[in-house]
């Protein structure tokens, strides 16, 4: 915005503050309380509709756009990109330099998008500054902001190597669980237990077992 | 109650409906819900498969065979995405919108007849394949849409973002014109049939499709049906490019994902009207119909499903070829072009329908009134003609250099004041002459 | 052009006296127009340049591009690099056309030194730019459908830039950013076999372009939505020293190819090859249409580069640099006609290894700058076509 402009600077919405994301939402019930197989499935299901926010912001952004063409294709991956908004996205690709300007929107499109969400920074800019290292006003790596999941080298990096990323992506939705991922996010929620009757609570610690202690 | 005709029962009269028993009703209305479910992933795949053949690309297709399970993974996703409360959202509205857009959705398919009667396996009973029917079916169809309608408006209004907002009001607009057209289109229909209920509709084109008969009604019909579900080229409430993702900007997870099964399912649902309106419903076309058995039993259903695939397979082909229609032109298209010819069609179609049915009328006499029509018409568009409006001068305006708080450069219409150097270059050499010494330095030590 | 370079090149901001910057009338945004903040990401910007609209119902009343989302501070970290350091930073900025701005930096550094080109360098140099040209301009075939809702173009003309990359990226190792300009020539040269891969796919992508122009120029929704929209006068054109083929559309007959010449395009023009299309309209349909010209003329140019090469004897490509390169003392200012406009580089130097100061002048910032003007006015559907329109790269208008 142009600061020098004091009727311009009406109509922002407050600067996000800098720092690692706190837990903010819940990802739903059922990713904290399914079993194990269920896991799988559910996992599948992400793992293979990932809406793509493209945080398209400098030359890296045309090799993404390359990726999601005829040659390359990640939409055989189930990656569907331009994705309406960030409210509808599950993966952004920050691909290009984030200036320091930039950084807050980047910021806050990341907490605009809904848990559980995963980022791939695109791109040495992205990455670390990359070429704009030693320059005064380039944000030195997009992890500075946001948590990143997987780093993309290249500058630009070819499109296989964001299939790559992708993949990588998808490997790491396949091993993890929600629950682990959001340690805090619902409100930690006791598991359901049977109510416990009296005669269970004064059962002596060691003796034989008996198995009625559960009404 | 029931005529056989070529081997097929079908439904002669309303009575019919209403006659199943409670379980019968339910495993129908079940059956509908589960095969709209179901279509609309089917459908999404469709669609996606079929624009990447048409962009040299494979599609989804890592994800089960030929990627067919990539819509379910995605309904999993978003069953598992977090539910976001945007602050500045009126709760109670930004929650129904959706659901009002879904359930409308589902609504519509009630009236729609999938088949003539069938015996129910493992009974002797017979019964319609059709929910139930009602002497005004397709009004009813009619106003389930509009009032879905009112999820979109709603969920943009309720929204509080800007881009929604004007997605919901460029929605409104465009249903309240295009629903006329829509109407106005099916009156011809219902002048033919001499009915409002969709199965009685579907007995009338027995011999001949209405599509064939009243080619303007069906083609007036499709415009509008595309810009009724806001599919492309007339997806404006939803227009990427200009609005994000218009009227459902602000949502996420399982709100959204009902705002795109109602999309999908009113795809359907349109498809089918179209297809019991114009294409004779579940009846099987013209080759196939030469054999029997293809009126009877299960088959009509398969036509049915072919038929609004069709459909589907167009939507499908418009969004992959068209760019989009600006809203303006939009709806000048709605208002100035099809409710006229509309308007016009349904007059022509009341005329010839009354005096066929007063006894038959003289062939010559039609076509010298379609003829003095025609030329009437074509008279009033050639006057109608006007000379575009001389734009106004612009006239000499006084210059400010820092208009809206940044320099500009003169206008066409304006003089750049004499600068005056900031008293950085004493002595007042203009900055042209400065360029030019630059220039002229770097060609010397060029040269 | 002596307007435009009091505009471009950066009369600046001292030279006004008399008036505070941010001055102007206050209260200028009515209080019941709605204000839409389009970016700094929206789809429709494909990139991070945010304009602040004022509306009034769905009509533009006011417009200010707001810019800087992208600046890297890129003229002050030219300061600190030699060279051939430089080079890297100069093909970032306009990321679609990388090769045309690396020539500038090097045609600045060479007319520093006074050092002469090897005549095949020339004409690959020529070659190389023409054919980054057609890439550029095929980026922009399919991204400006795209914005007006037809998304099937784009996927055609990836499918030419692909096969224009391949031999790009064959010969310099890079798909975009190709640094293979040096300073008194090209890094190496031209790989054996090389020519006839890059004439077979100049000629596929001569075969395919008129797809796309099938696809979508003679569409009806595409001509209702771009004809007479976004007309920019030639005055208004040179009143903010807009360039490249928008101006052109306009019809400001002007090529730097043609009037200043550089490289090898002096003969080429006398050979009748390059030829300088103008419009007529300056709308958007004529500026569409214009990029459309511009990629048969670079393909004709790129043969034409080829046919060359293939006749000249085999010779160095390159000048044997000293180890510290250093520009004598002095300025110069060099332009080239880029794909996307006029891209200037004022370089001083102060003999050392490192120039004192390149600044850039860079044709997307003047061609974004005339934004306002068309606008006002516009309904919101009309601006996602001149925006789309303007042809512009971010980080070519931040630097």
């Amino acid at each position: 915005m142009d600061v020098n402009n004091p009727r311009a600077a009406t109509v922002d919405l407050p600067t996000p503050s800098v720092g690692p994301p706190a837990d903010t939402g819940h990802v739903g019930a059922l990713s904290k309380l399914a079993p194990e197989p269920a896991r799988y499935v559910l996992n599948w299901g992400r793992r293979y509709s990932l809406w793509v926010f493209n945080f398209g912001l400098a030359c890296c952004a045309i090799e993404f756009i390359a990726t999601s063409m005829a040659r390359h294709d990640f939409i055989r991956l189930g990656v569907i990109p331009f994705a309406p908004g960030p409210r509808q996205a599950d993966l952004m690709v920050v691909s290009g330099t984030v200036t320091d300007k930039m950084a807050p929107a980047v910021r806050r499109l990341y907490e605009q998008m809904p848990d559980p969400k995963y980022v791939i920074s695109f791109g040495s800019c992205s990455n670390s500054g990359g070429p704009y290292w030693d320059s005064y006003c380039v944000t030195k790596g997009v992890d500075q902001i946001i948590p990143v999941d997987v780093y993309v080298p290249g500058c630009p990096p070819r499109p296989e190597a964001l299939l790559q990323g992708i993949l990588k992506v998808q490997d790491k939705i396949a091993a993890e669980s929600l629950g682990d991922r959001y340690p805090g996010s619902p409100p930690e929620r006791e598991p359901l237990r049977k109510r416990l009757s009296a005669k269970a609570l004064l059962r002596p610690l060691i003796g034989p077992k008996d198995h009625d202690d559960v009404a | 109650m029931i005529v056989q005709a070529l081997g097929v029962r079908t439904v002669d009269d309303l009575s019919e409906f209403g006659t199943d028993p409670w379980w019968l009703s339910l495993i129908k209305a079940v059956l509908i819900f589960v095969f709209l479910l179901l279509l609309t992933l089917f459908n999404i795949w469709f669609e996606r498969r079929v624009v990447a053949r048409m962009q040299h690309r494979a599609g989804p297709n890592k994800n089960g065979p030929f990627g067919l399970l990539q819509s379910l993974a995605d309904a999993m996703k978003l069953m598992l995405k977090e539910d976001i409360m945007v602050k500045a959202a009126d709760r109670l509205l930004y929650v129904l919108a959706p659901v009002i857009s879904v359930i409308m959705a589902f609504l519509a398919f009630a009236v729609i007849p999938f088949g003539p009667v069938v015996d129910v396996p493992f009974t002797d009973r017979q019964t319609p394949l059709q929910l139930t029917d009602l002497p005004v079916g397709v009004l009813f169809v009619i106003a389930v849409a509009s009032v879905g309608i009112y999820g979109i408006v709603l969920g943009g209004w309720a929204s509080g973002s800007t881009y929604s907002l004007l997605g919901g009001m460029r929605s409104t607009a465009q249903v309240i014109s295009y629903e006329v057209a829509m109407s106005l289109a099916l009156v011809a229909v219902f002048l033919y049939a001499g009915s409002l209920s969709t199965s009685e509709i579907v007995n009338a084109q027995q011999r001949l499709w209405y599509a064939l008969i009243l080619l303007p009604s069906f083609i007036i019909f499709w415009v509008s049906m595309v810009g009724e579900t806001n599919r492309a080229p007339f997806d404006m409430p939803e227009a990427e490019g200009e609005l994000v993702a218009g009227y459902f900007t602000e949502y996420s997870s399982m709100k959204f994902a009902m705002f795109f099964l109602a999309e999908y399912i009113n795809m359907v649902t349109v498809s089918a009207v179209a297809t019991t309106l114009f294409l004779g419903g579940w009846r099987a076309p013209w080759p196939l119909s030469l054999w029997d058995g293809a009126n009877a039993g299960y088959w009509p259903v398969l036509w049915f499903l072919a038929k609004v695939m069709m459909f589907m397979f167009v939507f499908v082909w418009l969004r992959g070829t068209l760019p989009r229609v600006r809203y303006d032109q939009f709806m000048a298209l709605g208002w100035k072009v099809l409710i006229p010819v509309a308007l016009l069609w349904t007059v022509a179609v009341a005329t010839i329908r009354a005096m066929t049915l007063d006894g038959g009328l003289d062939r010559r006499v039609l076509v010298g009134g379609a003829l003095v029509a025609v030329l009437l018409f074509l008279l009033l568009s050639i006057v109608g003609e006007r000379a575009p409006k001389e734009e106004p001068e612009a006239e000499e305006q006084p210059f400010d250099p820092f208009a809206g708080g940044y320099p500009v450069p003169p206008m066409p219409g304006q003089r750049l004041p004499r600068p005056e150097p900031a008293g950085v270059v004493p002595g007042g050499a203009q900055p042209d002459q400065e360029d030019d010494t630059a220039r002229r330095s770097a060609t010397e030590e060029g040269d | 052009m002596a307007e435009e370079r009091v505009v471009g090149v950066g009369a600046g901001a001292a030279g006004f006296g008399g008036y505070d910057r941010g001055g102007g009338e206050p209260g200028g945004l009515a209080t019941q127009d709605m204000v839409l903040n389009i970016g700094p990401q929206h789809p429709a910007t494909h990139g991070v340049l945010r304009l602040r609209i004022t509306l009034d119902g769905e009509r533009i009343v006011g417009c200010e591009p707001i810019v800087g989302y992208m600046h890297r501070g890129v003229e002050k970290l030219f300061e600190v690099r030699d060279y051939r350091q430089i080079i890297v930073l100069a093909n970032r900025h306009d990321w679609l056309s990388a090769f045309s701005s690396e020539l500038g930096v090097v045609m600045a550094v060479e007319r520093m030194l006074g050092m002469e080109v090897p005549e095949r360098a020339v004409w690959a140099r020529t070659l190389l730019a023409e054919m980054n040209r057609a890439l550029n301009h095929l980026m922009f075939l399919g991204s400006y459908p795209i914005e007006l809702g037809a998304i099937t173009p784009i996927f055609y003309a990836f499918r030419e830039r692909e096969t224009l990359q391949q031999v790009m990226e064959e010969i310099s190792g890079g798909r975009m950013h190709y640094m293979f300009n040096r300073v008194g020539g090209l890094k190496e040269d031209l790989p054996a076999g090389w020519l006839d891969r890059a004439s077979a796919a100049v000629a596929a992508v001569r075969r395919r372009v008129p797809q796309i122009e099938d696809l979508i120029f003679g569409n009806e929704i595409f001509l209702a939505r771009t004809r007479g929209v976004g007309t920019i006068s030639p005055e208004l054109i040179s009143a903010y020293g807009v360039s490249g083929p928008i101006a052109r559309a306009s019809g400001v007959d002007f090529d730097l190819r043609r009037d200043e010449p550089y490289l090898a395009y002096p003969e080429l023009a006398e050979e009748g090859v390059l030829r300088v299309t103008t419009g007529e309209d300056g709308d958007c349909h004529s500026r569409f249409g214009m990029l459309l010209e511009q990629v048969s003329v670079s393909l004709d140019l790129a043969d034409a580069c080829i046919a060359r090469l293939r006749s000249l004897p085999q010779g160095p490509i390159n000048q044997r640099l000293p180890k510290i390169l250093k520009a004598p003392e002095g300025a110069t200012y060099c332009w080239t006609e880029n794909p996307l406009g006029i891209n200037g580089y004022y370089l001083v130097s102060r003999g050392e290894k490192t120039p004192w100061r390149l600044k850039l002048r860079s044709a997307s910032f003047n061609n974004i700058a005339v934004l306002p003007e068309v606008l006002r006015g516009c309904v919101v559907a009309d601006m996602i076509a001149i925006l789309g329109s303007m042809f512009f790269v971010v980080g070519d208008i931040d630097k």
